[in-house]
């Protein structure tokens, strides 16, 4: 019985990690580490590991397979999918940023150096509505 | 970011690709602090250099999510490009930079 239930355990620590990183990847905190999801994964291939050295039956087995399927897969996506490529930028800390007009929701113009000694700016650049 | 900022005396501006018809009606309430700006041909973006060919869900040329925090005189004094598409900078972070702005 107890190898049935480190393979259960093994389930529930590599789903659980999973789906608790997305169902919260609206705090900050969590989202900005998907180290997270990838330490669950990792440990539920560790007690799956351990279960299939101990007793090497098929619940043991799978679950195996299943957390470092996961893991090979959440590997992929944090380290290759997910990477952005690196930017030739032509912004430096301590240059000032090329000046530029763009349209706002309401058709205005809008320009950098419209803010020149008036306000601070918090330039975002964001991928859009998907 | 938009509380953590809030009455600080700074303006937000968020660029895109999108032709803003989704961000009026918060773009009226907010104006006065956060606006929306159209970069529809990614000019902006690549001038920059900022751009990420072929990186949107269907294959479309998108900006790499970026942070600049630019002072009065125009100079950039805080950036956070980024190298994951999974992470943001820190409101915090961003915050704190702009407060320590003389």
């Amino acid at each position: 019985m107890r190898s049935y239930g480190l393979a259960l355990l093994s389930l529930a620590v590599a789903i659980g990690g999973i789906v608790g990183y997305f169902s919260l990847l609206h705090v900050a905190a969590i989202r900005n580490h998907p180290a997270l999801y990838l330490a669950a994964l990792a440990l539920a291939a560790a007690i799956a590991a351990v279960a299939s050295w101990w007793a090497p039956r098929w619940p043991n087995l799978a679950a195996l397979v299943f957390s470092v399927g996961l893991l090979v897969l959440g590997g992929y996506y944090n380290f290759a999918f997910a990477r952005l490529p690196a930017a030739a930028s032509a912004l430096r800390v301590g240059e000032a940023a090329p000046d530029f007009t763009l349209l706002d929701a309401a058709g205005q113009p809008v320009s950098l150096a419209s803010f020149r000694d008036r306000t601070p700016v918090v330039l975002v650049f964001y991928r859009g509505a998907w | 970011m938009l509380t953590e900022l809030g009455d600080a005396g700074v303006q937000i501006l968020a660029v895109s690709p999108d032709p803003n018809q989704k961000s009026q009606e918060l773009a009226q309430r907010l104006r006065a602090r956060y606006r929306f700006l159209a970069d529809g041909d990614l000019a902006l973006t690549r001038r920059y250099g900022l751009l990420h060919a072929r990186g949107g869900p269907r294959g479309e040329d998108v900006p790499i999510p970026t942070t600049v925090v630019i002072d009065r005189q125009g100079i950039v004094r805080w950036l956070s490009i980024g190298d994951n598409y999974q992470v943001r900078p820190d409101p915090q972070d961003v915050a704190r930079a702009v407060r320590a702005l003389p």
